[in-house]
């Protein structure tokens, strides 16, 4: 019996960052020096490549379904621009990994409470 | 199609514990109102029976409703409507606006849109609306509409959905369409995504293979498959997501 599992791999699991629209754009330009200024593995271009995907997609979600992430940020005392970025966790290991990453974005997507 | 039968909403609080909307208070209300309301078109009257209460009766073409005041009282006091005579006039000109539609409205004035065509919101169909100020109300054909007047009513429909405006947002690799007062006839530029495709490239977006997610009521998000699948995919809301070409197939409902 072999315990490796079979067939193709299941959906992968996205986890919810949320961040503001400020923060976004410094992981957006985090991204993008990491993508022009140095080689990277192109295994972690296709990631990080993703996560510059979401983070638009995470403006078109809010945009078509506001509701679910309105709640949340009524809940919680949110402005009204921070939004759910959801990556899986190779996007976040690569992301992770990027050392011109500003601290206190590295901090959110480490899993650190929101202020 | 569900629509809140008296406007606007109400507050939470006013939703739990809501006073209750007097009959003779509608009735006083209704008397000035409905006269008011009232068209060479759409009439509008009380029907005053003794010992049997009062009945609303709206006709228009060949709708017709009888609706009793107690029990209009009755739902605008469970939708929250505070017993002022001017929450009440507000709410009986919020029920009126949300009458059928006529047959001749749908003729003259229809626009194709898309919309659920199950309770539980698992698949869409096209559905012939009309606009009502900042309302698109939903029309169901009448019993004497025979094959060939539903058919033109339709392509009507169909023909004059080419022409709303709509805004165009372009998010990265998605393009998002909306109406920017109705947001039901978001949907309208469906009916030609050939278009729809023409007006993404001249913005500047390359979109091969484009799938559109659909909301009814909501924006329309169009993108290649796996971004269309990364924006449905993690979101618990209702959607239907389709290659354009699929558009076409899609029942009326």
């Amino acid at each position: 019996m072999s315990a490796l599992p079979s067939g193709a791999p299941g959906p992968e699991v996205l986890v919810p960052h949320w961040l503001a629209g400020a923060q976004r754009t410094q992981l957006a330009t985090a991204v993008r020096q990491a993508l022009t200024s140095r080689p990277v593995h192109p295994v972690a271009v296709i990631h990080l490549e993703d996560v510059l995907t979401e983070l638009h997609v995470a403006a078109a979600r809010d945009a078509v379904w506001p509701a679910s992430a309105a709640r949340v940020r009524l809940a919680t005392g949110w402005d009204d621009d921070v939004l759910p970025v959801r990556l899986s966790a190779a996007e976040l290991s690569s992301v992770l990994a990027l050392a011109e990453l500003p601290a206190p974005v590295r901090g959110l997507l480490s899993g650190n409470a929101r202020a | 199609m569900t629509y809140p039968r008296f406007g606007g909403s109400a507050g939470l609080l006013q939703r739990l514990r809501p006073v209750r909307i007097d009959v003779a208070d509608l009735k006083d209300v209704a008397q000035e109102v409905l006269p008011a309301l009232s068209t060479p078109t759409l009439r509008l009257h009380l029907l005053q029976r003794p010992g049997a209460g009062s009945l609303v009766v709206l006709e228009e073409d060949e709708r017709q409703l009888r609706v009793h005041l107690a029990e209009l009282a009755d739902d605008m006091t469970r939708a929250g409507v505070r017993p002022t005579h001017e929450d009440i006039a507000d709410a009986l000109a919020a029920w009126v606006a949300r009458r059928p539609v006529t047959d001749a409205a749908a003729a003259t004035a229809g626009v194709a849109v898309l919309d659920w065509s199950d309770r539980n919101e698992t698949a869409i169909g096209w559905r012939v609306v009309v606009r009502r100020g900042e309302l698109a109300l939903p029309w169901s054909p009448s019993s004497r509409t025979d094959a060939t007047t539903l058919h033109g009513t339709r392509t009507s429909a169909t023909g004059r959905s080419h022409g709303v405006p709509l805004d165009l947002r372009v998010e990265g690799p998605v393009a998002l369409w909306s109406h920017p007062e109705v947001p039901v006839l978001a949907t309208a530029a469906l009916v030609a995504p050939e278009r729809m495709l023409q007006r993404i490239t001249d913005a500047g977006l390359a979109m091969a293979d484009m799938q559109v997610v659909v909301t009814p009521r909501r924006p329309v998000a169009c993108a290649g498959p796996a971004i269309a699948a990364r924006l449905a995919g993690e979101t618990t809301e209702a959607s239907v997501t389709l290659p354009w070409p699929r558009l076409a197939d899609l029942p009326w409902l």
